[in-house]
């Protein structure tokens, strides 16, 4: 089952031709039930745009998406019930405590005190539910975010930088939660910047840059996606530029053990003919395992426009 | 109806743990409760004063109502709805469920509840006095006239409440806010003064500015009728010219127009923009 389904979504600010900015650029994406979809872009990549027009407080300019189906209003509006989500900094009532805040979001989604007890439970904010919210740390602002989220056991938890501003401590908790809602069949999105999180939690990803969808799909897919390998030679700034002119190449990046090259092809033959041809002589190559963080940087870095071509 | 109540109880929870809202609330009983204590201690140091219903109302309803009740509301409105833009927490209510429009719903709940309590208060606290008062009042406890001014105060709340929901949700912050709601007032004084000194027509056309609207609503005279004629014929045997007021049925359906233009503008401007 489709649970969100969007179709080349656009949202544009403003509407002078020359002053608007293009947030999101027609992304088409689908997340089936169960799965727990990783959603990542550098920072003004449109990944926070695109949740807002899915929970309804920011108005799309163009495409269409579904939640649970519904696409028209009055069911959105109904299968927005099945859904908690946080999006951005948690926004609360600074003047009321924890457990009041909680009500209020409980009574928005209809659900009873006994579950605000069990939430505040869980996120371990028991203690704290009578303190004043501004007095919270912004760890424990998540953690109450993530409490309102939870109230009505949602079918969906659409999670926007939940690990922002949680120490390591913080954050290995952030991540038993998702993983036991994973592990209950709960549907999850999850927007953040803490990509070896994303590879140890997600199941699926989609990775966006300047509004578009770069590459999407299976972890494990995206990190061995095309190919990639490390280059060793005499010169390595020689290599390095040599290879920045190999018509299938979609990545070049130094590191210490050499040049790391994305290729497009997995003709490797090509490569050394290619090079030998340019006088350049290898004496090392071997494939290189990709991790999500590299996928990452190739493909949203701003050197990376080859990708996005290629990824479109 | 259900949605209904879950918006009167959320708003209801948001107002009530806000210590400013205590604090406008205190003080309007204060205001409202001076005249009339001041209305009693007068009839019983002279008897020939009365303080009884229902020749007191226009007392009761016009000295607190019509004087700090218009600005208790609307700097309330402004104060229990813009931080819902700048604290975001109007966008965690729609993340939550709410819709846009259920959103203006509960602070249209806001502003209804508003407008009541501020009628309800010194009608509560000059009824009250009344009974503590040693004076005898007619047969009717309430006549038509009464109704109208208290009808007409209404129709003030309800201009004052639009105009703050307005000013709300367009600069979604509550100091600039309350700074241009003042600033309105400050303007129209002054658009008054100048179409005044322009021409005939201008200064003919000056009654239905939005102030000057409510000034008249406002006023006792244009309820009841034979109060007007006789303050008319004291200034015709002093050689003035008579008060005139537009029908109230014009300032009546000028302050409606006034108030449904504004939350109608609020209402599309809560539902098109983003949160």
């Amino acid at each position: 089952m489709h649970i969100i389904q969007t179709s080349d979504l656009t949202k544009r600010y403003g509407t002078h031709v020359g002053k608007s900015v293009l947030a999101v650029d027609r992304i088409s994406f689908t997340v089936e039930e169960g799965q727990v979809f990783g959603f990542l872009g550098p920072n003004g990549s449109g990944k926070t745009t695109t949740i807002g027009m899915l929970l309804g407080i920011i108005n799309p300019t163009g495409g269409a998406f579904s939640l649970f189906g519904a696409s028209d209003p009055k069911g959105l509006l109904a299968a927005r019930s099945r859904v908690g989500a946080t999006l951005e900094t948690p926004n609360f009532y600074p003047y009321m405590n924890g457990r009041d805040n909680l009500r209020i979001a409980a009574a928005i989604k209809g659900v009873g005190r006994c579950r605000i007890e069990e939430c505040l439970e869980l996120v371990g904010l028991a203690g704290r539910a009578k303190d004043c919210f501004k007095t919270y740390s912004l760890g424990m602002k998540q953690r109450l975010a993530l409490a309102a989220t939870m109230l009505n056991d949602p079918e969906l938890i659409i999670l926007d930088e939940p690990a922002n501003g949680l120490d390591p401590q913080g954050m290995r908790e952030i991540r038993e939660i998702i993983g036991i809602l994973a592990s209950r069949g709960k549907t999850i999105f999850l927007s953040s910047h803490l990509l070896w999180e994303v590879e140890r939690t997600c199941s699926h990803v989609a990775i966006v840059r300047k509004g578009r969808i770069v590459t999407m799909g299976k972890v494990k897919e995206v990190v061995s996606e095309g190919t990639s390998v490390l280059l060793r030679a005499a010169d390595r700034t020689t290599l390095a530029g040599a290879m920045e002119r190999y018509p299938e190449v979609t990545s070049v990046r130094c590191t210490d053990d050499g040049i790391v090259v994305g290729l497009s092809s997995g003709d490797l033959a090509s490569v050394t003919r290619y090079l030998a041809g340019q006088g350049i002589y290898l004496s090392y190559l071997a494939p290189h395992r990709q991790s999500l963080e590299e996928v990452f940087i190739d493909l949203t870095q701003d050197n990376a426009d080859s990708m996005t071509k290629i990824a479109s | 109806m259900k949605i209904l109540s879950v918006l009167l109880r959320i708003e209801v929870l948001k107002a009530v743990k806000r210590k400013v809202f205590w604090v406008a609330v205190g003080a309007f009983v204060v205001f409202a409760t001076i005249p009339t204590v001041e209305g009693v201690r007068n009839t019983r140091r002279n008897p020939n004063l009365a303080y009884a219903l229902p020749e007191s109302w226009p007392d009761i309803l016009g000295t607190a109502a019509m004087g700090p009740g218009p600005f208790f509301v609307a700097v309330l409105m402004i104060l229990l709805c813009a931080p819902e833009f700048s604290w975001r927490t109007g966008r965690q209510n729609v993340i939550d469920g709410l819709s846009k429009e259920r959103l203006y719903a509960g602070k249209a709940i806001v502003l209804a509840g508003l407008i009541l309590f501020f009628i309800a208060t010194p009608v509560l606290i000059g009824v009250g006095g009344t009974l503590f008062s040693p004076s005898e009042g007619g047969p009717a406890v309430i006549r038509s006239t009464d109704l109208s001014y208290m009808g007409g105060l209404a129709l003030i709340l309800l201009f004052f409440g639009s105009a703050s929901l307005l000013l709300s949700a367009l600069l979604r912050s509550s100091g600039p806010a309350l700074g241009v709601f003042f600033l309105c007032l400050i303007a129209e004084e002054a658009v008054t003064g100048l179409m005044w000194r322009t021409g005939e027509r201008l200064r003919a056309a000056t009654q239905y500015l939005p102030f000057n609207v409510l000034e008249a609503l406002g006023d006792d005279l244009v309820h009841y009728p034979e109060e007007l004629a006789k303050v008319n014929t004291e200034l015709a045997e002093r050689g003035s010219g008579p008060w005139e007021f537009l029908d109230l049925e014009v300032l009546a359906i000028a302050a409606l127009t006034y108030s449904s233009i504004f939350l109608a503008i609020s209402f599309l401007s809560m539902r098109k923009r983003d949160l």
